[in-house]
């Protein structure tokens, strides 16, 4: 890897965005921690960087995203997941357990872990099943994986249909201290279908998905959260019912979190059919409508969508050549997200630069229980990312970090160029300017 | 384009006028005429299909086209080849028309850009079945002079038809209201755009009505999970006499065929309706030669 280990250093007039503001100052690192923050530092750092005129963010955390491995390494693995992470600005990274095996015991999670720190581009934690290989039928030993680095347990891509099991996870949880992450789908009424119920899937026949496919299983699970007193996490919120819910459990005290995707935040039904059925834009859930769109992005102005999370899931190129309802869901996340919002939110007025950085980095390091990340602070680890917005870029293969491309992004032009990510002091990702 | 949806109201009528000077053809002795000599038809078909493939098969021989059937049943898709891979590997044939059929709905849109030829849509899932359509419309225009203005009522499966959404798309090109009439749980999410309706008692729905499309109760696609029995369906949605009688006495009732007796139309029926179902495939292949020759000589998509 071409990491280089800086000891010491100072990041000069960069404009420092933290969740609460951005302002203009220098950044002294030393030893892979945030020494200080302030307008004209003089201390005696081996090294300065000039940042005039760009901005600097605290390091990303991915609550959700896919690596594919073990079982799926021609899509991904934990090389080429780390470099597209660093790629994007991601510092801290969570895989989900929907492999094969699935990550359901602690050996499991320990190579996880280990492998994710072999490469050393980002800090990878393992998310825990929550059932024995994601069959819904008995418990993990949550403390077991717990102690082998999951701070979070998911069934992702499925939901506990037995709700007497998700009442027990939610009790179990509680010794464990580990947080339930839930994939909200009721699979009786998606049926495995391919986009959202709407005028359009009606106009052109499409299998579909209803919201309320959603926003059932996430009431659930914010009653069962409720009367048991656990602590819920709502995983890849696609829809303005499901933020109704959420709105509503926050303000009755019940301890729920939530993220939501960029591919939500930025495309609708309306692009499902622009793009001639390019199944690209087929994920799980699936896009949702304008009105889904408006509702999401206000949620997380407010903050009640605490965190946006990628879901980073690549696809094997042959596997989404397939026709759209044939294909399998999923979209390539992490190299794209922060330009994304950057251009479709901040760039529109939606969203303002510090509410997306809370969303993938303050909030996401808070949900998983982090003390040491998430801002640009004296203490903090020196996980930075270093960016012009004043530049633009276009998405193509050639410059892909990911094994997979299957992304709605490809050969857009985004808004927000990364220039560096520094993990712990460390650039893992570096900018090669051509010319 | 790829179905009605996008096709204008004068290139429907310009294949009607191809359609009628076709149909002298096939009366001829020799039915054949050299419009398309030298030409390549591939039917491709990925879902079974015997009438639709047959008529594609007639009307490209009647315009002397050179036809390749190619079934590619699931197996090849199972063996790791995608649609577009087959597609581009006839493509090495240099073929001027592929017909093709899929079983996902709207996978042909994802396919014009891999192939040269012309592509006509023989049915796509459950999106569109443009040839049956234009057919069905064909045929009314033929029977009442045009297919303006009419009250056009489509009963059965809507949820499930590609016929049902291609002749949604198309009457409605020539100012026809639309009525959709069927089990609750067998009409589309939010299908009431302008001048479409939801009806689902089929004594209402039949008021007056000037073309009843009925639908085929396809029970090899698991349709009846949807109601809670064929008994209590043809109760309330078969066409019986009683209910023929309400719709204009001269009103014409199509089926896409073929038809379950006693299931969709009372048998005793048959007589008075029959005819015109016949009347129907035969059009069909007129209007298939005219779809065929209009994207024949020219690269495009039906």
């Amino acid at each position: 890897m071409n990491a280089k280990h800086e000891d010491e250093m100072i990041i000069r007039n960069a404009t420092v965005v933290n969740a609460d503001g951005e302002r203009e100052a220098d950044v002294w690192i030393r030893n892979g921690k945030i020494e200080a923050v302030g307008r004209g530092l003089t201390r005696p750092a081996a090294r300065e960087v000039d940042a005039r005129g760009k901005h600097l963010f605290p390091g990303f955390v991915d609550l959700h995203a896919h690596l594919r491995t073990p079982g799926r390494e021609d899509e991904e693995d934990f090389a080429s997941g780390s470099r597209a992470a660093a790629k994007g600005g991601f510092t801290t990274l969570f895989c989900m357990p929907n492999t094969e095996p699935a990550i359901d015991l602690e050996g499991i999670a320990w190579w996880v872990r280990e492998e994710g720190r072999r490469v050393g581009l980002v800090d990878i934690y393992p998310v825990g099943s929550i059932t024995r290989e994601r069959k819904g039928k008995i418990l993990t030993e949550f403390c077991a994986l717990r102690h082998a680095g999951c701070r979070t347990l998911s069934d992702d891509g499925d939901s506990l249909a037995d709700s007497l099991l998700m009442r027990r996870a939610f009790e179990y949880a509680k010794l464990a201290d580990v947080l339930l992450v839930s994939h909200c789908e009721d699979a009786q009424l998606s049926q495995g279908n391919s986009m959202r119920e709407s005028r359009i899937s009606s106009r052109y026949g499409i299998s579909a998905v209803p919201d309320i496919a959603e926003s059932i299983i996430a009431a659930r699970d914010i009653a069962l959260a409720q009367y048991t007193g656990g602590r819920l996490h709502l995983a890849h919120v696609s829809s303005a019912k499901t933020v109704t819910l959420l709105r509503q459990a926050r303000a009755a005290g019940v301890r729920v979190t939530a993220e939501t995707c960029p591919h939500y935040l930025v495309f609708t039904v309306e692009d499902v059919e622009k793009s001639g059925f390019d199944s690209h834009y087929k994920v799980n859930p699936p896009l949702g409508t304008a009105d889904d769109r408006a509702a999401l992005r206000a949620a997380l102005r407010d903050g009640i969508l605490d965190c946006v999370a990628t879901d980073h899931a690549p696809h094997s190129r042959i596997e989404k050549e397939l026709p759209f309802e044939d294909a399998p869901f999923g979209i390539n996340g992490l190299e794209t997200a922060f330009s994304a919002l950057y251009t479709h939110l901040v760039l529109t007025g939606a969203c303002t630069l510090p509410q997306i950085i809370r969303s993938l980095s303050f909030a996401p390091a808070a949900v998983a229980g982090f003390t040491d990340r998430g801002a640009i602070a004296p203490g903090y680890t020196a996980d930075l990312v270093l960016a012009d917005l004043s530049r633009c870029w276009t998405v193509t293969e050639e410059e892909w970090c990911s094994k997979s491309v299957n992304t709605p992004f490809l050969s857009r032009k985004l808004s927000g160029v990364i220039e560096c990510t520094w993990y712990r002091g460390r650039i893992t990702y570096q900018e090669q300017r051509s010319g | 384009m790829l179905g009605i949806k996008a096709l204008p109201r004068e290139e429907i009528e310009a294949i009607f006028s191809l359609a009628k000077s076709f149909q002298e053809i096939s009366t001829r002795e020799v039915k054949k005429v050299p419009a398309l000599r030298g030409k390549t038809l591939i039917n491709l078909f990925f879902e079974n299909s015997t009438r639709t493939r047959t008529s594609f098969e007639l009307a490209a021989k009647r315009l002397s086209a050179d036809v390749v059937n190619f079934s590619a049943s699931s197996s090849s898709l199972a063996k790791g080849e995608t649609i577009i891979d087959t597609v581009k590997n006839l493509e090495a044939y240099h073929p001027d028309i592929f017909v093709i059929r899929v079983g996902s709905s709207a996978a042909l849109y994802a396919l014009t850009q891999h192939t040269e030829a012309s592509i006509v849509n023989a049915g796509d899932g459950r999106n569109e079945h443009p040839t049956q359509a234009l057919l069905d419309m064909f045929t009314v225009s033929q029977q009442l002079g045009s297919c303006e203005k009419l009250k056009v009522l489509i009963v059965g499966d809507i949820l499930h038809s590609r016929v049902a959404r291609s002749n949604m798309f198309g009457f409605r090109k020539f100012a026809s209201q639309i009525i959709l009439c069927g089990p609750p749980s067998l009409v589309p999410f939010d299908c009431a755009e302008e001048g479409i309706r939801v009806e689902y008692d089929l004594d209402a729905a039949v008021e007056s009505a000037d073309v009843i499309i009925m639908l085929r109760v396809q029970q090899e696609r698991q349709t009846s999970a949807f109601f809670p029995s064929l008994r209590e369906y043809s109760k309330n949605y078969a066409l019986t006499p009683r209910r023929l009688a309400r719709a204009r006495k001269d009103a014409l009732v199509l089926h896409p065929g073929p038809v379950n007796w006693d299931v969709e139309i009372h048998s005793s029926l048959k007589w008075r309706v029959h005819p015109l179902i016949l009347k129907q495939a035969e059009n069909g292949l007129a209007v298939r030669m005219a779809v065929l020759f209009s994207v024949g000589t020219k690269k495009r998509t039906l």
